[in-house]
């Protein structure tokens, strides 16, 4: 390895700084478009849901709270693995033409989507100011830790499949189509409790889906996963990265051959 | 490659380097060929892009490597580098090692100058504090002052090639490697790149220098190796390398 780079942080952190300058750069609403997408996206489906299936009277009553909490931590994941799948290709002239260490690339990459989280925390803020809703402490907390670990499994997923997408373009398309299935398979548009019991356990298996149901539990219900099923989640997603990184190591030697 | 503790008067040293590339041994034409081969083996035809190569770089010289397309200029520079990764032998450097081969990595037309800058400087190893130090060095050197919080698609090539070759002089190594970066300036620039090149190596920084042209490569290259096929050809004094070079090209014109 050449250890010509020493500043490492500043490399991850001025790539994020540019993918998210960069990101609407031409268009006309700019960054509105981070607020809007999702408010878009929660209008039709809470329209939908809400009127059509009627979820508020049937045990939901925060319906509209939790679709919209669950809607912006889906895409925060989704967008996050999306930009990380395809962090080392959409840099290639970082790979071919010059020597930093790959890892800040997609690290870099997917760092963007926690920007766009960030700022929609704002709209979740606002949507529990409307509908009278103050989250607990230890709600809010535990919100935050779910988030982090929710990016961590991301950049876990990056690391594993962001060397493969330069042999294989399949895999976007391939994810993409996971994605949605990700995306039904988690309790978003649908609150959990309407499952029976034995389809939940299957579902909670679901890394993706046991953050979204008790990060939404914790802030709206003030109510939490047992520590068993917590620590195991931790330990697994943790466990996820550093196999994730190691693994990577070894596939990033011969990307620049391959892109 | 590893940074060792400095030794005698090498920069570079490169013992019995060797890589292979593979090649996919296909034609697709029609949407029915490709599909039978999804299911078909592939068959990949490897050739040596290096071939035993070994050399070594003295502190504070400029060494150019001459060489025809595809003879594995390239590909030597980007082991040299750390972005291939050498199938046999091994490289040392002793200093830090430029890790670029063009100019402007990075560069993108939608950000200004100004961010431009930051993020080359910064893909280049240098620290934020590093580049607010040098900014207005970097700025005065390319030349590029009043249009500096512009968009960089509203420059010139020629301004943008300025900006580049003054981010990567300031990027402070003690071995600076450059692939054809003289190729797209004009006469002035040339000139300019190769004054502060020799002002390297008054300092006792060490270039390399891949390039077609061997005027180049006889006026201001101390050394020079020429490759062929993967192959070391010829290394020593940048006159007789260069000279061996239009030898080779006049025969091989002939066989023709």
């Amino acid at each position: 390895m050449v250890k010509s780079h020493e500043n490492y942080k500043e490399l991850v952190w001025r790539l994020a700084k540019t993918d998210f300058k960069l990101r609407y750069h031409s268009s006309v609403l700019g960054y509105i478009w981070v607020i809007l997408k999702p408010l878009l996206m929660f209008t039709i489906l809470n329209f939908v849901f809400s009127s059509i299936f009627n979820f508020r009277n049937s045990g939901t009553p925060d319906y509209p709270l939790e679709l919209i909490t669950g809607l912006l931590l889906f895409q925060f994941f989704s967008e996050a693995t999306m930009t990380g799948l395809t962090s080392l290709v959409s840099k290639a002239q970082l790979v071919t033409k010059i020597y930093v260490p790959r890892w800040t690339i997609v690290l870099g990459s997917t760092m963007n989507a926690l920007f766009i989280f960030g700022m929609n925390l704002i709209v979740l803020a606002f949507f529990f100011l409307i509908y009278g809703k103050i989250p607990s402490f230890l709600g809010l907390v535990m919100f935050f830790v779910y988030a982090i670990l929710l990016y961590i499994l991301a950049v876990a997923f990056s690391f594993l499949t962001a060397p493969f997408y330069v042999r294989y373009r399949d895999l976007r398309t391939t994810w993409e189509v996971l994605l949605s299935v990700l995306m039904y398979a988690s309790p978003i548009i649908y609150p959990l409790t309407l499952m029976p019991a034995h389809i939940r356990q299957i579902l909670l298996i679901n890394p993706l889906a046991f953050i979204i149901h008790f990060s939404k539990q914790g802030i709206i219900n003030n109510t939490f996963a047992t520590y068993g099923d917590f620590s195991l989640l931790f330990l697994g997603i943790i466990f996820a990265v550093v196999i994730a990184f190691f693994i990577f190591r070894k596939s990033e030697k011969t990307v620049a051959e391959l892109i | 490659m590893k940074i060792s503790e400095p030794k005698s008067n090498i920069a570079i040293s490169v013992k019995n380097v060797s890589k292979q590339f593979s090649i996919p041994h296909e034609k697709i034409t029609t949407l029915r060929s490709a599909f039978i081969n999804i299911f078909k083996k592939k068959e990949y035809e490897s050739f040596f892009a290096l071939k035993d190569i070994s050399f070594e770089v003295k502190k504070g010289e400029f060494f150019g490597i001459l060489g025809r397309n595809g003879s594995g200029k390239s590909t030597l520079l980007k082991i040299l580098a750390g972005v291939y990764t050498a199938d046999q032998g091994s490289t040392k450097a002793y200093g830090r090692i430029s890790p670029f081969l063009e100019l402007g990595i990075g560069f993108n037309p939608e950000l200004s100058g100004r961010d431009n800058i930051y993020l080359n400087a910064t893909v280049l190893g240098l620290t934020e504090k590093e580049i607010d130090e040098k900014f207005d060095s970097i700025v005065a050197f390319s030349e590029v002052e009043r249009f500096i919080d512009q968009k960089l698609r509203n420059y010139s090539s020629g301004m943008s090639v300025r900006l580049a070759f003054s981010v990567s002089i300031h990027a402070n190594r003690e071995i600076l490697l450059m692939d054809e970066v003289l190729a797209v300036g004009d006469a002035n620039f040339q000139a300019k790149c190769l004054r502060e090149f020799s002002r390297y190596k008054e300092m006792g920084k060490t270039v390399i220098l891949v390039t077609h042209s061997i005027d180049i490569v006889q006026h201001y290259c101390d050394r020079a190796m020429l490759l062929r096929n993967g192959e070391v050809s010829k290394i020593g004094n940048a006159q007789e390398v260069g000279d061996e070079y239009i030898r080779q090209n006049k025969l091989d014109l002939k066989e023709k």
